[in-house]
C-alpha cells in the first residue's frame, strides 16, 4: 500500500493532486485513468479549501491500494468533520439557468466510483473510494 | 499551467477558445475574464474545445457561470467537443442545454 503525508497543504492542491496522479498505482490506471483523476481532484480541493478554515498546520494522509480488480484511495484529515455522503444532491433536472454554480464535486465522485465510505473516527475524517478495474 | 483559454467578442457572439484542460488550475481565471463580458449583449457563447481533453467539476461550474452571469442568457455552443467531454456534460445533466457543432 501506498502513503502519502502531505502538510501543510494550505494553497497546495495541484501539487498535492499532481503527486497522487504520479504514483505508479494510480498512473497505471490506464482505463479509469481519467475518472480516478477527476475525482481526486474534486476530493483534495475539498479538503484543501474547506477541511481547515481556522488552520494553516493542516494535513491530508492519502493511502493508495491496488490489485488486480480495483483500485481503492483512503484520504484522512483532521479538519472540520464533513460526511459528503449527507450532502444533498443538486438537482440537475433544473433549467441551466436556474442551476447553482456549484455543487457538482461530490455528485461527480458518487457517479464515477464504484464505492464510496465515510468514517469519522478519532476527529478524522476518513474517505475511502473504490473503482473497479 | 499557463490558463489555457482565449475570449474574443464578435458582435453578440463571444467565443472561448480552450485549451486541453479545463479544471482548478484555470476555471477560476476563466470565470474571471467572463466577467469581463457581462452586460455586453452577448447573446451566444460558443466554446472551441477543438483541444480539450479534460474537464473536471470547476470547468463545468465555469460553463453555468457564463450562462448564468453574462446577462441574457445566451445560449451556449460546443465546437468540436471529445465524446469523453460530452459524457460528462451529459452525466451533470446540461448536455440538454447546449448544441454542439463540428467545424
Amino acid at each position: 500500500m501506498r502513503q502519502l503525508h502531505f502538510q501543510p497543504i494550505t494553497g497546495k492542491a495541484l501539487d498535492i493532486l499532481d503527486t497522487i496522479l504520479h504514483t505508479l498505482e494510480v498512473a497505471s490506471c490506464k482505463e479509469v485513468f481519467g475518472d480516478v483523476r477527476m475525482v481526486c481532484e474534486e476530493l483534495v480541493v475539498n479538503v484543501v479549501d474547506y477541511a481547515y478554515p481556522d488552520r494553516t498546520d493542516g494535513y491530508l494522509d492519502v493511502e493508495i491500494e491496488k490489485d488486480e480488480h480495483a483500485i481503492t484511495i483512503r484520504l484522512k484529515d483532521g479538519g472540520v468533520a464533513f460526511n459528503p455522503l449527507e450532502v444533498e444532491a443538486p438537482d440537475i433536472t433544473k433549467p441551466l439557468e436556474e442551476r447553482q454554480i456549484g455543487g457538482l464535486g461530490i455528485f461527480i465522485m458518487l457517479k464515477k466510483m464504484d464505492a464510496v465510505s465515510y468514517e469519522r473516527i478519532d476527529n478524522e475524517n476518513i474517505l475511502t473510494i473504490k473503482k473497479w478495474l | 499551467m499557463e490558463n489555457q483559454f482565449e475570449l474574443a467578442q464578435e458582435g453578440t457572439i463571444l467565443t472561448i477558445k480552450l485549451g486541453e484542460e479545463l479544471a482548478t488550475a484555470n476555471a477560476t481565471a476563466l470565470m474571471e475574464e467572463i466577467k469581463n463580458y457581462c452586460e455586453t449583449g452577448v447573446e451566444k457563447v460558443v466554446f472551441d474545445a477543438t483541444r480539450l481533453n479534460y474537464i473536471a467539476s470547476s470547468g463545468i461550474r465555469a460553463i453555468i457561470y457564463a450562462k448564468r452571469k453574462l446577462g441574457g442568457n445566451p445560449a451556449i455552443e460546443f465546437v468540436n467537443c471529445a465524446q469523453s467531454i460530452r459524457d460528462v456534460l451529459k452525466m451533470v445533466g446540461i448536455e440538454g442545454y447546449i448544441t454542439f457543432a463540428s467545424k
